[in-house]
């Protein structure tokens, strides 16, 4: 199928994108970081057509629906939401060094869905219980969450990195990073429409499983897990809001909020998986 | 709830429950405790996992209840400190934000201009009257609550705006607080049962998740029909259930498919799963040996009797097993002879008599009672057991459900109120300077201070647009 030919192709898209931005870091020249720009623009263009077309392939083969159905197709919207969130933040911010935190994102991403073994890149039919109004709702909503704590989490590596810059420090890295009150409120602003839009996945997928298994809720590995990532944010939430806390602590609790995301994510299989291995 | 008397607010009790550092802790452990039910097999999972641990570990986890982590005692009450939490903060933080809501300040007060940046400022050559006559439609246009007072040679104005904003967080913790208050009263009034009814039968009992006891529903489900359909690929394309609710005076017939359950007198129904059990026609191959030897095709229902086709007798088909002693040998049909002649005897016959051979060694499978030439001169083939579908529904009541849902909807809005909107107030000082007037706006707001800057910045340059003045700044 020619949608994951494109989406193979992608993935040097935006390791060339990524390779870019971390030119212009390093060399502090303009022509790099604008370079960097239109790479992961064009990228992003050319990922949306594959998406498209992955779709309307899924029609043609008498299977037709939206591609975020398994782990290749989600994947790959993830890499999508992770990117076109950073060009948002890009043009909001004027600032192109998050792009080098921002873009190896989406290529891990991408390379992960396209060269892993155990990632299948068929279309497949639904099953039963994925047919459901909800799918659309939920997975969008739990992606574009996923991407803004992502991009949080890319903030507070930048956030700590930017501590090291000693005053009067010349390295040209560390001083294209902005300043440690932007990154604060940067991350804090990804950080809450991460946290709305994870609480609207909870909810669409909550409403979903009502309808599909007959309960809201039934603590599953990755329900709880997805309930263990929003209490942690909540937790990051009302330190800040409350208790005054900044800079160092909210990026380290950012960081552990994002590597709670990606066990929600990943790491349930790999609970399972060690399960069955342990059954042997 | 929330005590009067200033000093009863000292008792150390709401002082624990009052703080956030109380919230931040509960978060962090109910974070915690979770990681541990999703590590440790939970219920149905946990015997393997229990066979490996030695019996004081079992003992243990046991008591601990490690095993139904969220259903413990102690995760009871993590979450109802949680809430107790939750209630007590919101308590002691109401009366502020109510203060907060129905104060109306000075418009001439001074502090909020104690630092006006160059852009929140600007000249005019109009009077002052003249630019207060412009400024304050426009302003009160867009503020609330607006309050104007005039001094001598000045004009001071007070608006706000975002009022709701204020509340938002109250929104956000009621929803949690009606999210679990949905489920408490699910787990104590409603129920989890499932039951399975095969194709043509019909129940009004399911049984209980937890307890496994019968739970009579008050009416009677029937099964018409099920139906499974598969994807070229093999995977499973659809389950569909016809059933039919038959209560008292009214009959509904429904068709039930996993995503579309359906309810009934307040119980609702999901199509969860499905099997297959066998229904009660078989075909049988009746070798007859010797003279006159015959090879005949008999279509038999249990229990009834065929006449053997050499006229030796007659036959009945009184067992039909899916899975012959539940060892994966498949499924076998018990055969019971009463011929005209001799005793009464009875066998099994295979449809996979290679899996018996290949299971049981020569000298067994001489027994008689698994030998279908038992009966001489007739051997007994199985070619064809009828199966019949049976659909497993899952059986609930949850009146909890409008709770959680309400929760739901309030938290969205909540959450969106508290994050990205706050609560503005904003005076505008006008006042003769030199030959012509100054214009000063200032704000406060209780969240996002970078916007609340950027909103006086625009504000100002929009009112410098309007008065037409020359952009000198002051």
């Amino acid at each position: 199928m020619i949608n994951t030919v494109i989406l193979s192709y992608v993935t040097f898209g935006y390791f060339a994108a990524f390779m870019a931005y971390l030119c212009m870091m390093v060399m502090g020249r303009d022509i790099l970081g604008r370079a960097a720009t239109a790479i992961t623009l064009a990228t992003l263009g050319v990922h949306t057509f594959a998406i498209i077309l992955r779709w309307v392939e899924s029609y043609q083969l008498g299977i037709g629906h939206a591609p975020m159905s398994n782990l290749y197709e989600s994947l790959i919207f993830f890499a999508w939401t992770i990117v076109l969130l950073y060009v948002l933040v890009e043009w909001r911010t004027r600032n192109r060094s998050i792009g080098a935190f921002a873009t190896p994102l989406a290529f891990l991403a991408m390379a992960y869905a396209s060269y892993s073994p155990n990632v299948t890149e068929r279309i497949q039919p639904l099953v039963p219980a994925l047919k459901s109004n909800w799918l659309i709702a939920h997975v969008i909503t739990c992606f574009f969450g996923y991407a803004a704590f992502g991009i949080a989490f890319g903030l507070s590596i930048m956030f700590l990195l930017k501590r090291r810059q000693s005053p009067g420090g010349r390295s040209t890295f560390l001083s294209l990073i902005p300043s440690p009150s932007l990154l604060d409120e940067l991350i804090y602003q990804m950080v809450l429409i991460g946290f709305l839009l994870l609480t609207l996945g909870i909810i669409t997928g909550s409403v979903w499983a009502h309808s599909a298994w007959g309960s809201y809720w039934s603590w599953d590995p990755k329900e709880t897990w997805s309930l263990i990532t929003w209490l942690v944010y909540a937790a990051l939430l009302h330190s800040r809001l409350i208790r005054g806390w900044r800079g160092k602590r909210i990026a380290l609790l950012s960081i552990v909020g994002f590597a709670c995301v990606l066990f929600t994510y990943f790491g349930v299989n790999y609970l399972a998986g060690l399960h069955s291995y342990a059954k042997v | 709830m929330k005590p009067k008397d200033s000093a009863q607010k000292n008792y150390a009790a709401w002082r624990f429950f009052s703080s956030v550092r109380l919230t931040l802790v509960l978060l962090i452990l109910l974070a915690a405790v979770s990681i541990v039910g999703t590590v440790i097999p939970q219920r149905q999972g946990m015997q393997e996992f229990a066979q490996g641990l030695s019996p004081g570990m079992l003992e243990v986890f046991r008591a601990l209840q490690l095993f139904d982590v969220y259903h413990s005692f102690w995760f009871r009450i993590l979450i109802s400190t949680l809430a107790l939490n939750l209630i007590v903060c919101s308590l002691d933080r109401l009366p502020a934000t109510l203060r907060r809501l129905r104060s109306s300040p000075k418009p001439d007060r001074k502090k909020p201009f104690e630092e006006t940046p160059p852009e929140h400022r600007f000249r005019t050559d109009r009077a002052v009257g003249e630019v207060a006559g412009v400024v304050e439609p426009l302003f009160r246009k867009k503020y609330k609550k607006t309050s104007r007072k005039d001094g001598e040679s000045e004009v001071f104005l007070y608006g706000e705006r975002g009022r709701l904003s204020l509340f938002a967080v109250y929104v956000v913790h009621l929803s949690v607080l009606l999210i679990l208050a949905g489920g408490i009263v699910g787990s104590t009034l409603g129920f989890e049962a499932f039951v399975n009814i095969p194709e043509g039968g019909s129940v009004d009992t399911a049984r209980l998740r937890d307890t496994r006891s019968p739970k009579p529903l008050g009416f009677r489900v029937e099964c018409l029909d099920f139906d499974v359909s598969f994807y070229e690929n093999g995977s499973p394309k659809e389950y569909r259930a016809e059933l039919r609710f038959v209560g008292g005076e009214s009959t509904q017939e429904a068709t039930l498919r996993v995503n579309h359950p359906f309810t009934f007198q307040g119980i609702r129904f999901y199509q969860a799963s499905y099997g297959s059990i066998p229904g009660n026609a078989v075909e049988l191959l009746i070798r007859r040996e010797g003279s006159p030897g015959a090879e005949t095709r008999v279509h038999a229902r249990r229990g009834e009797e065929v006449p053997l086709p050499g006229g030796e007798g007659a036959f009945v088909v009184d067992d039909i097993r899916q899975d012959f002693m539940r060892m994966g040998m498949g499924p076998a049909v018990r055969i019971a002879v009463q011929p005209t002649a001799g005793e009464d005897l009875a066998f099994w016959v295979f449809l996979h008599p290679e899996r018996v051979a290949s299971r049981f060694s020569e000298s067994f499978r001489a027994f008689p009672k698994l030998n279908p030439s038992a009966f001489e001169p007739y051997t007994f083939l199985l070619s064809d057991v009828e199966t019949r579908y049976y659909t497993g529904l899952q059986v609930n009541r949850d009146p909890g459900v409008p709770f959680v849902w309400a929760g739901f909807f309030l938290i969205v809005f909540g959450l969106f109120a508290a994050f990205f909107t706050s609560h503005r107030r904003v005076w505008i000082r006008i006042e003769a300077a030199g030959d012509g007037t100054l214009v000063r706006v200032a704000g406060t707001s209780n969240k996002n201070p970078v916007g609340a800057e950027r909103e006086m910045t625009q504000l100002a340059s929009r009112l410098r647009e309007h008065l037409g003045a020359q952009g000198r700044q002051a």
